[in-house]
């Protein structure tokens, strides 16, 4: 396992390159993915905290400085906040990496509906992993994209417990919240 | 009970960071310079299409919540910083105190939407300008930066978070920014008419007061968070604000404030760009 962190050295946001690349590690090994290797790039120049993940060799992770933000002391680094969204991006990655996804679109044409029901289940995870989780604001994204009605937050709970779904079960689940 | 409270002395508890004007204009980080960004949007302008609508969303209704208490500490601050009859008719501080009684609806109503959308209390800094704009020892030139400079501002921001929860079909969102919005239009009359009024007789003292509102709007423009433009957040709501008491001239003076605001930011994320590597 090799983590690599661009830029070595952040010029606007107060971030250390060998902290992310720490707690990287950490999420590796929590995910039981220690056989990949990483490239995690941050875009410092943009406010956001959109993670977008390349399966390549090494696997590249473009995140949005944001992601790694301390909210509440803006341009500092969370170590909190990082593991969570690197946890978000590196179980996609796992999920892409299983063959069960094999026919999810990559990360950048995933059209908001697609993202919002694939965040969900990676979040559900990582709060059963152990990481803190606002369910609530996970929910409101879900209805946001399905609807503010019964039957969507009930597929919302069907996916947020779920473990073990493709993304044909994914995408069918979705359908069945926005109907 | 001590007068003209400073804004670094605001009482929070510890869930709360705050962070001055120039503390926030100093990151220098944009929303939309990247390629990646630019192909998932096609503006800026806050709606439900967005990628990031969700956090985007949840982020200024906090900036609402917080806004509502500053608001309602100016509010409670003018009701007491000026001596009845001599620097404040006591009729405009019966508006100031039902100002007050509106915020204080406004901060429960914004907790619980916060709520509702899954964001802690504290989760995000707290901006003090609003209050930093209701410390000025004129009443005139309060009315002028809050009621109508900020009060202003949240007829532009709950317009469009309402329509924000209208194309989300979030039903409570948009049912309780109805309901504040209609608060907001009357606090802003209630500016333009105690302005007009005390300065009636004073042209000096109003054009002062109409120039502070200027430098307040073009704070509250926060490079560019509200303007006409699709690359602003925030839309200027130009109904709202005539219901409000705003001429035309008025609300052109606005547009090109917010748009001077806008370019300014535009220009210091294009610097930053330049003096970063690739």
């Amino acid at each position: 396992m090799t983590v690599t962190v661009e830029p070595s050295i952040f010029k606007i946001v107060k971030y250390d390159s060998n902290e992310i690349a720490g707690v990287a590690t950490e999420m590796l090994k929590l995910l039981g993915m220690e056989s990949t290797n990483l490239m995690i790039e941050v875009d410092e120049k943009v406010a956001m905290s959109r993670v977008t993940t390349t399966i390549s060799e090494p696997v590249h992770i473009l995140v949005m400085s944001s992601a790694f933000e301390n909210l509440k002391k803006p341009m500092t680094f969370s170590a909190e906040n990082t593991k969570f969204s690197l946890g978000r991006g590196l179980l996609r990655v796992r999920d892409r990496q299983s063959g069960h996804f094999d026919d999810a679109p990559t990360d950048e044409d995933l059209s908001i509906v697609e993202a919002a029901v694939w965040e969900t289940y990676c979040v559900g995870r990582l709060s059963r992993l152990g990481l803190k989780v606002h369910k609530q604001r996970w929910h409101y994204n879900f209805r946001n994209r399905h609807g503010f009605n019964d039957t969507a937050d009930k597929h919302f709970e069907k996916i947020w417990t779920a473990d073990d779904l493709t993304w044909s079960q994914l995408s069918e689940i979705s359908q069945h919240a926005i109907a | 009970m001590r007068k003209f409270f400073p804004v670094q002395d605001l009482a929070r508890d510890e869930r709360f960071n705050q962070a001055t004007n120039e503390e926030r204009m100093a990151d220098p980080r944009g929303t939309s310079t990247t390629g990646v960004i630019r192909k998932a949007r096609s503006t800026n302008r806050l709606t439900p299409s967005r990628p990031d609508a969700t956090d985007a969303a949840r982020s200024l209704m906090h900036g609402i919540m917080v806004g509502e208490i500053q608001a309602l500490e100016g509010a409670g601050r003018t009701c007491f910083d000026f001596v009845t009859g001599e620097e404040a008719p006591f009729a405009l501080k019966l508006d100031m105190a039902r100002q007050c009684w509106d915020e204080a609806r406004h901060v429960e109503i914004s907790v619980k939407l916060s709520e509702w959308m899954g964001t802690e209390l504290g989760q995000f800094i707290e901006n003090t300008v609003l209050f930093a704009a209701a410390c000025s020892q004129d009443p005139v030139l309060r009315l002028a930066g809050v009621n109508r400079a900020l009060e202003g501002l949240a007829i532009d921001v709950f317009t469009t978070m309402k329509e924000f929860g209208e194309l989300a079909g979030d039903p409570y969102l948009a049912f309780c920014e109805d309901w504040m919005l209609a608060d907001e239009v009357t606090h802003v009359k209630m500016g333009s008419v105690w302005l007009r009024k005390i300065t009636e007789d004073d042209p000096e003292r109003r054009k002062k007061a109409l120039e502070f509102q200027s430098v307040v709007d073009k704070i509250f423009s926060y490079g560019g968070l509200r303007s006409e433009s699709d690359e602003s957040p925030i839309l200027l709501a130009r109904r709202f604000r005539e219901l409000a008491g705003f001429s035309d001239g008025e609300l052109t003076e606005i547009a090109d404030v917010s748009m001077a605001a806008l370019n300014e930011r535009r220009e210091a994320v294009e610097k930053t760009l330049a003096s970063s590597p690739a």
